[in-house]
């Protein structure tokens, strides 16, 4: 006979409790250790505190702060400005095409924002693809801060998009009509009942669309540095990447990061826990939608004019000067050719190797951060071991983690000299970077899908027979299995292009898809650059767009 | 923890064990008591139901002899077997034991027959006798034409059949019934409780099966326990429970008829502030509350000396007309009434004196006239 919460559930969230700790936690714990004792490299815990001091007394971590607070606070106004009207005419009204605009609203989100800088910045710049065409550049307002939020924003506007037009069209179709019975017109229904409705989804939505702007690397990196506007992922990289390097300076940028990125996730938290009034599974009838009329036209054209400035341009200018023959050939038909997409996939180039590098990462990423995810969740949600709240904990920090913060703590962990063995220089450390950074998806797809199942569906299994470990196997796994797909294919996605952490510990001689297209852009071939930009869109946009369709679509039936 | 059966005693008495024991169990969540010293016995081919309202601990008392709850005190045997005592438990897959849910839980990833094979599957039968089983126990059920379908696209009735098969297909000694009806509208209520009464007889099931709904207890059961707020307030056979309930809240939870305040007078008991009903020796000293069970009275014309009671309102419920009566002193009653009365009509009620029960103020015990 076992004890209670017998051995199996305690020898199962100690792992869990293990993993974490040295996965999560201990590169977190190096940086508030280095941002505290500056000399704790040279095995010194004097002058506690002093480098915070530098750091505040030279004014560089007020700006980057403030900085960083007018990035985010902009491409959230701005994000709020493009994602409501779209999202109220796509909930509450007939819009021809409606399926389609949000299959193309998807993949502006898909698009790496350091892909869509560069892309702006080809089609901007003085003699870029837009003065060519029109005699116009728009360097003015692309190099400047109204520029970046533009461009964060439109990267970052499908997440309300999609937040709101649900919610939106789950109360339109339930309580405000029932609003309408009672008396009220269709604006005032709109404005009484289903916006304050949808407010907390809304506020969710825009809270998550700060944490992604303050975390943003490539976007102020390539826009912000050449007027000056420095934000604290950019000091951070100044600080670990420039000589000398400053790693308590780089680990207080980081801590105040952290703080606000924390913030940001328990808002969100707080708010989506709130619970919002939509029900699931009370999709509204397309009969239930009100007809445009007159409308359809102008709101056509917005929703146009949005998909061509968010997904349209930024394709087209990848496209155009990956197939460029040379970039001063500029756009004309003689200057077309295939030339760098032959070299991007002929064997033994260093882009081909960047390739298949990023994505074999990706995969064995994708497949370890499912596994330590899931485990984390079935441990949290399904075993009465104490430890489990310590495991609850770590599975959350990742949320508050951005890929430079998560790239100085690998550093700051991994290179300390007494290590007998370290997985820092060689492709490993990418992947425990990686790891860390995306771990929130599977736990929270895990999460989401061990809720749904009945306890008592566990129950049956373990009465007919079925240990704990073949109750999980059999019942669990299967059930959660879509899900955890749908999640690991995620950070494959994210992790197969990721750019700063990839930056900042690459190994000697190695490239990633992300670093190799960010240095052809500094230094080599921006054609080169962009035609590896445009094989990574096709790999990690359109298949997992496909596959995410064809989940939803089997969702439905099921 | 010693888990072989104990050796009985007296090797003189060598009758077969019960197939479930409890005694003494108690369970405590959340530092809130939820079963307090329950001791049961079940021989094998026998089915006890659990019967109280909901929230007095049926599901936890299933939950730990199903091995999915561990207990604070006491012990459970199994076939003579322990399982379990205070902080120790046999895990649930060790104890070969059927069970039905309230939700049915089927897994909606395997099909019915997925489903149905999956406790042989547990016990290594190999593939084709198990196919034979879950052929059988489909059968069973009438769903032999369903293997192959999911869950999902059974009806509830259908799906909680499913169930019942997975729960017997390997031929547990102890088949366990949480609620296993409550989900399903009256009429194929109805229709199971027959269907599970047919097969309970045709296996010879040993059953504890537990249910709010005292129609679908007294019909399955050998026995009912009635359960009240983590305790087991009576056992009896279904006709005992109802002819002599132990408790006032017994009566009023089997809704057995009108239960009212009497107090002794000059001639012996009267309703309080109304008629006479008893003579002195009807009940002992004590005594302060009557259950008039509804059989127990008819109705005629109202006579000198009788007790009589003037209709206040009336329901036609399809099977008679629910008539609320009003009784001298305040008091009312209930009668299922052939025809309909008129309102403010005065009738008189013939009391079959011997089927009165008698309850004292506290405790709750009746004690014996
Ligand atoms: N995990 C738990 N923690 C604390 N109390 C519980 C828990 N599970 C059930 N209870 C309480 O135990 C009591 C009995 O519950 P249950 O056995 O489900 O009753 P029944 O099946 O008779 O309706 C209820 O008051 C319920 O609130
Ligand atoms: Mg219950």
């Amino acid at each position: 006979m076992r004890r209670q919460g017998g051995a199996p559930q305690g020898l199962l969230t100690a792992l869990a409790a293990v993993l974490l700790t040295v996965i999560v936690a201990a590169p977190f714990l190096f940086i508030a250790l280095q941002a505290i004792f500056p000399k704790i490299g040279a095995g010194s815990l004097a002058a506690p505190f002093s480098a915070m001091a530098d750091v505040l007394s030279a004014g560089r971590l007020p700006r980057a702060t403030l900085n960083t607070l007018i990035m985010g606070v902009g491409t959230v106004i701005v994000s709020a400005l493009i994602a409501v009207p779209l999202a109220a005419i796509r909930a509450l009204y007939r819009l021809p095409g409606a399926a389609l605009w949000d299959v193309i609203f998807l993949v502006p989100f898909m698009i790496p924002p350091y892909i869509a800088t560069l892309s702006w910045v080809m089609t901007g710049q003085p003699r870029g693809y837009l003065e060519q065409l029109t005699g116009q550049n728009i360097a003015g307002l692309l190099f400047s801060v109204p520029g970046i939020v533009i461009i964060l924003a439109l990267h970052c506007f499908p997440v309300v998009y999609f937040a709101l037009s649900r919610s939106f069209a789950a109360i339109g179709g339930r309580f405000a009509d029932v609003s309408r019975v009672f008396g009220a017109g269709p604006l005032r229904a709109f404005l009484r009942v289903t916006l304050p409705l949808a407010l907390p989804g809304l506020a969710a939505s825009l809270i998550l669309v700060f944490a992604m702007a303050i975390e943003e690397y490539g976007t102020p990196a390539v826009l912000g540095t050449r007027i000056g506007f420095r934000v604290l992922v950019t000091g951070i990289d100044e600080a670990i990447g420039d000589w000398p390097v400053d790693l308590p300076g780089a680990s207080t940028l980081a801590l105040v990061l952290v703080a606000m990125a924390t913030a940001a996730y328990l808002a969100q938290r707080r708010l989506l826990a709130r619970g919002g009034f939509e029900t699931t599974g009370s999709r509204p009838l397309q009969a239930d939608r009100r007809p445009l009329g007159r409308a359809t036209l102008p709101a056509l054209l917005l929703f146009g004019a949005v998909a061509l400035v968010s997904t349209g341009i930024p394709l087209l200018a990848v496209l155009a000067t990956a197939l460029a023959k040379t970039i001063s050939g500029g756009l004309a038909p003689e200057n077309l050719g295939l030339q760098n997409f032959t070299a991007v996939l002929a064997t033994s180039t260093t882009a081909r190797s960047a390739l298949l590098t990023s994505l074999g990462l990706g995969l064995v990423a994708a497949l370890l951060t499912g596994l330590l995810g899931a485990f984390a969740a079935f441990v949290v949600l399904r075993t009465r071991a104490r430890g489990r709240f310590y495991v609850d904990l770590l599975a959350a920090l990742p949320n508050a983690a951005p890929g430079v913060v998560v790239a100085l703590g690998m550093i700051l962990l991994w290179n300390q000299p007494w290590w007998p063995i370290t997985p820092y220089n060689t492709l490993s450390i990418l992947v425990l970077a990686y790891v860390l950074l995306l771990l929130p998806q599977p736990v929270r797809y895990t999460t989401a899908a061990l809720q749904q199942i009945a306890p008592s569906l566990d129950a049956a299994a373990r009465v007919s027979g079925a240990s704990e470990l073949t109750m999980a196997r059999r019942i669990l796994l299967p059930l959660i299995g879509p899900h955890l797909l749908v999640a690991m294919l995620l950070v494959f996605v994210v992790a197969a292009r990721e750019l700063v952490a990839s930056l900042l510990i690459l190994p000697v001689g190695h490239q990633t898809i992300a670093t190799f297209i960010w240095r052809q852009f500094d230094q080599g071939s921006v054609g080169l650059g962009m035609a590896m930009a445009f094989v990574t869109i096709c790999l990690t946009t359109l298949l997992p767009l496909v596959v995410l369709i064809a989940a939803r679509r089997t969702e439905d039936i099921g | 923890m010693d888990l072989t059966p104990q050796p009985p005693l007296s090797t003189a008495v060598v009758d077969t064990p019960a197939a479930l024991e409890m005694a003494g169990l108690s369970l405590r969540l959340g530092g809130t008591p939820i079963l307090r010293d329950i001791d049961l016995k079940l021989a094998p081919g026998r089915v006890l139901a659990l019967l109280g309202p909901s929230g007095s601990g049926k599901t936890t008392l299933l939950r730990l002899v199903a091995g999915l709850l561990v207990p604070d005190a006491g012990t459970i045997h199994l076939a003579g077997k322990l399982v379990a005592a205070a902080g120790h438990a046999l895990p649930p897959e060790a104890r070969g034991l059927g069970m039905v849910f309230q939700d049915y839980a089927l897994w909606p990833h395997m099909n019915v027959a997925g489903n149905v094979g999956f406790p042989l599957e547990m016990r290594r039968m190999p593939a084709p006798e198990r196919a034979k089983r879950v052929a059988r126990a489909l059968d069973r059920v009438g769903l032999a034409a369903f293997a192959e379908r999911r869950p999902s696209e059974l009806s509830g009735g259908q799906q909680q059949r499913v169930a019942i098969a997975r729960a017997i297909v390997a031929e547990p000694a102890l088949v366990l019934f949480d609620e296993p009806l409550s989900n399903l509208d009256r009429e194929l209520r109805e229709t199971m409780v027959g269907e599970i009464a047919g097969l309970v007889e045709e296996l010879g099931l040993t059953a504890l099966y537990v249910t709010h709904d005292h129609s679908e207890a007294f019909s399955l059961a050998h026995e009912v326990a009635v359960m009240e707020a983590g305790q087991i307030a009576q056992i009896a056979a279904p006709e005992d429970l109802v002819a002599d309930p132990a408790s006032v809240s017994i009566a009023r939870f089997l809704r057995l008829g009108a239960l009212l305040p009497v107090q002794r007078g000059a001639q012996g008991w009267y309703l309080r502030g109304g008629a006479f009903l008893a003579p002195p020796e009807a009940a002992p000293e004590k005594t302060d509350t009557v259950l008039l069970p509804s059989r127990a009275l008819s109705v005629t014309e109202p006579r000198a000396g009788m007790l009589t009671a003037t209709v206040t309102r009336t329901l036609f419920r399809g099977d008679g007309h629910w008539a609320t009566l009003a009784l001298d002193g305040g008091h009312d009653i209930q009668l299922l009434l052939p025809h309909r009365p008129a309102p403010g009509a005065v009738l008189g009620l013939q009391i079959s004196h011997g089927s009165l029960r008698w309850f004292p103020s506290s405790p709750s015990k009746r004690t014996s006239p």
